[in-house]
């Protein structure tokens, strides 16, 4: 089935259960809020980047004097080269930058095959709705991919963390502990007590699948039938049933931000990984929610570092 | 002393037939892929035999509880005693080469790992089943005697508590029971039948003539509700909810105008 108008879900599911209709967005709390901004670099200096939007508008931001960068490895934003595309994680309403990442990428997905002898070239199924994919490791990054991935062969899980270069994505960085079991048998949800915590935790990743400047998120349990998604509905964490259109609130624990954000696709992969976050402290078990880009980056996640300890609730 | 003879067998036929439908309810439940991997005989033989072989166990049992509680031939009797002598041996078997593999004796309720308690069911059955060779009657006149001559003897009942005591499985029944998983975190009915379910509710009854179409334009589950939208005559969304247990669950309704923000909540809590 088509999602005739998933917007109009939310406002329909509150209406007929007397709901207040919350709204998409981050919360407003004691910290500042941040901005990710989206864009092409055209022009780049120690003191101001310039960018030009997907929406096709030019703008200029200046770089905070303890800005960083990330290009596959750590630079300085004066180092970017022009024409790449960077995500800005930003303060003040999106004019001041504090953290660049360019031409980030995110691979996960379950191994199909292993070719090459010292860079190595891994084809990936990466569920549905995103086919297939095909991902270089560099001989300098495979010995720091590997030891994270012990089960580096075909049906095993994959996750790392690169860069688009040349039209190639380059793997550099492992995005996680590689889940033991095959892709195949997900480990069941611990059983679960009749009534239902209000906020479940677990990890929060994010996936660069979404358009440029989506604000949402891919749930791994919905149902099947409603989203045409035949592996979606599996998941370690105990989740809840929602639908494409609800509004999840996520609580990024590390950096005490909180966001509305939208489920807007199936993550049938994040279902699959029963892995843990310990980015600030050890999360419970599996990931509640693949965020995008943007979304990630505004509730306080670091790209690099591939996930953050989340806790979500229903919006 | 006859009755000593007979007095196990309607458990023996219970016991076959209790396997049986756990076993097939398994096979067909499905699962997710893998799960017959970690059950029973089955991790014994290769990964697309697996079905099969629990399928032709669950035959092998049917077989014997229908022969036991029909006929006398020592064919049944002795199946029996050979059926349960040789799962004590593959359960010492499994426990040998799979010490993670449930006995499967009961479908995916036996999934935790085989034990003493599992292998000493099956001697104990293997024993019940040698006691139960010399019968002079049926197990159908068995149980048939019960009812009319008064209450199973003492022994029938010192065999069910023994069978009790050693399966693991009502443990994990009652644990099912107590920690069930609350209703938004389980796999909801097919998106047909709890539109049936709506069409036999009392709002629907109430408001389906203002409908432009019977079919729902869109449906979605959300928690324990599944919302199906309509639309109506005056082009407004009607949106029903229907609650996902239950045999008559709880259904509501609203109208919300198309222009945008402002909905006419009219919230209509039907018992129906």
């Amino acid at each position: 089935m088509g999602h005739p108008s998933v917007e109009r879900r939310r406002v329909l599911a509150a209406a007929v259960l007397g709901r207040t209709g919350a709204v998409p967005g981050a919360d407003p709390g004691d910290e500042e809020p941040l901005r990710a901004v989206v864009g092409e670099v055209l022009d780049v200096s120690p003191h101001l980047i310039t960018i030009e939007t997907p929406g096709g508008v030019q703008e200029r931001l200046v770089i905070a004097p303890w800005a960083t960068a990330w290009n596959g490895s750590d630079t300085t934003p004066g180092d970017l080269s022009v024409g790449s595309m960077v995500l800005m994680r930003t303060l003040r309403d999106g004019r001041v930058v504090e953290r660049i990442w360019a031409d980030t990428t995110r691979i996960t997905g379950t191994i199909l095959s292993i070719t090459g002898k010292k860079d190595l070239t891994v084809e990936l199924d990466c569920g549905p709705h995103r086919g297939h994919r095909s991902v270089v490791i560099p001989y300098r990054a495979s010995g720091r991919l590997q030891v994270r991935h012990p089960q580096f062969e075909p049906g095993y899980l994959f996750d790392a963390i690169g860069i688009r270069r040349d039209g190639a994505s380059l793997a550099l960085l492992p995005a996680t502990s590689q889940p033991p079991y095959p892709a195949r048998s997900v480990p069941p949800p611990p059983p679960a007590y009749a009534g239902t915590l209000s906020r479940i935790a677990g990890t929060a990743t994010w996936s660069d699948t979404f358009d440029e400047e989506e604000r949402g998120a891919a749930y791994p349990m919905l149902e099947r039938t409603d989203t045409g998604c035949p592996k979606t509905g599996v998941s370690c964490a105990g989740l809840p049933y929602l639908a494409v259109g609800s509004l999840l609130q996520v609580r990024n624990v590390c950096s005490n931000r909180s966001a509305n954000v939208p489920v807007v696709a199936c993550g049938c992969m994040a279902g699959r990984f029963c892995d843990r976050c310990v980015e600030c402290d050890t999360s419970p078990r599996g990931r509640i929610a693949e965020l995008s880009p943007s979304s990630y980056v505004e509730l306080g996640g670091e790209l690099i570092k591939g996930c953050f300890n989340a806790q979500i609730g229903l919006g | 002393m006859t009755l000593v003879l007979e007095s196990q067998l309607p458990l023996l036929i219970v016991m076959l037939t209790l396997g049986t439908v756990a076993k097939v309810r398994t096979v067909g439940s499905g699962g997710e892929p893998g799960a017959l991997s970690r059950l029973g005989p089955a991790v014994l033989v290769p990964g697309r035999m697996q079905a099969p072989a629990l399928l032709v166990c669950a035959a092998g049992e049917l077989v014997l509880a229908a022969g036991l509680l029909v006929s006398t031939h020592p064919f049944f009797r002795w199946g029996t005693v050979a059926f349960f002598a040789m799962s004590t041996y593959v359960l010492l078997e499994l426990r040998r080469r799979r010490p993670d593999a449930g006995c499967g004796c009961f479908g995916e309720v036996s999934s935790a790992p085989v034990g003493w308690r599992s292998i000493g069911r099956t001697v104990a059955l293997t024993g019940l089943a040698a006691v139960s060779v010399w019968s002079p009657v049926t197990g159908w006149a068995a149980a048939a005697g019960w009812v009319i001559a008064g209450p199973p003897p003492w022994y029938a009942a010192a065999g069910v508590a023994l069978l009790a005591l050693l399966s693991p499985e009502i443990e994990e029944l009652i644990d099912r029971v107590r920690y069930r998983a609350p209703c938004e975190q389980r796999h909801g009915p097919a998106e047909s039948v709890t539109l049936s379910k709506l069409r036999s509710s009392g709002t629907w009854r109430a408001h389906h003539q203002d409908l432009v179409s019977a079919e729902p334009y869109d449906s979605w589950r959300e928690l324990c509700w599944r919302f199906f939208a309509f639309r109506n005559h005056e082009d407004d969304d009607v949106v029903f909810a229907v609650y996902l247990s239950g045999r008559r669950p709880a259904v509501r309704m609203a109208v919300v105008s198309r222009e945008g923000s402002d909905s006419l909540p009219d919230y209509i809590p039907v018992s129906a």
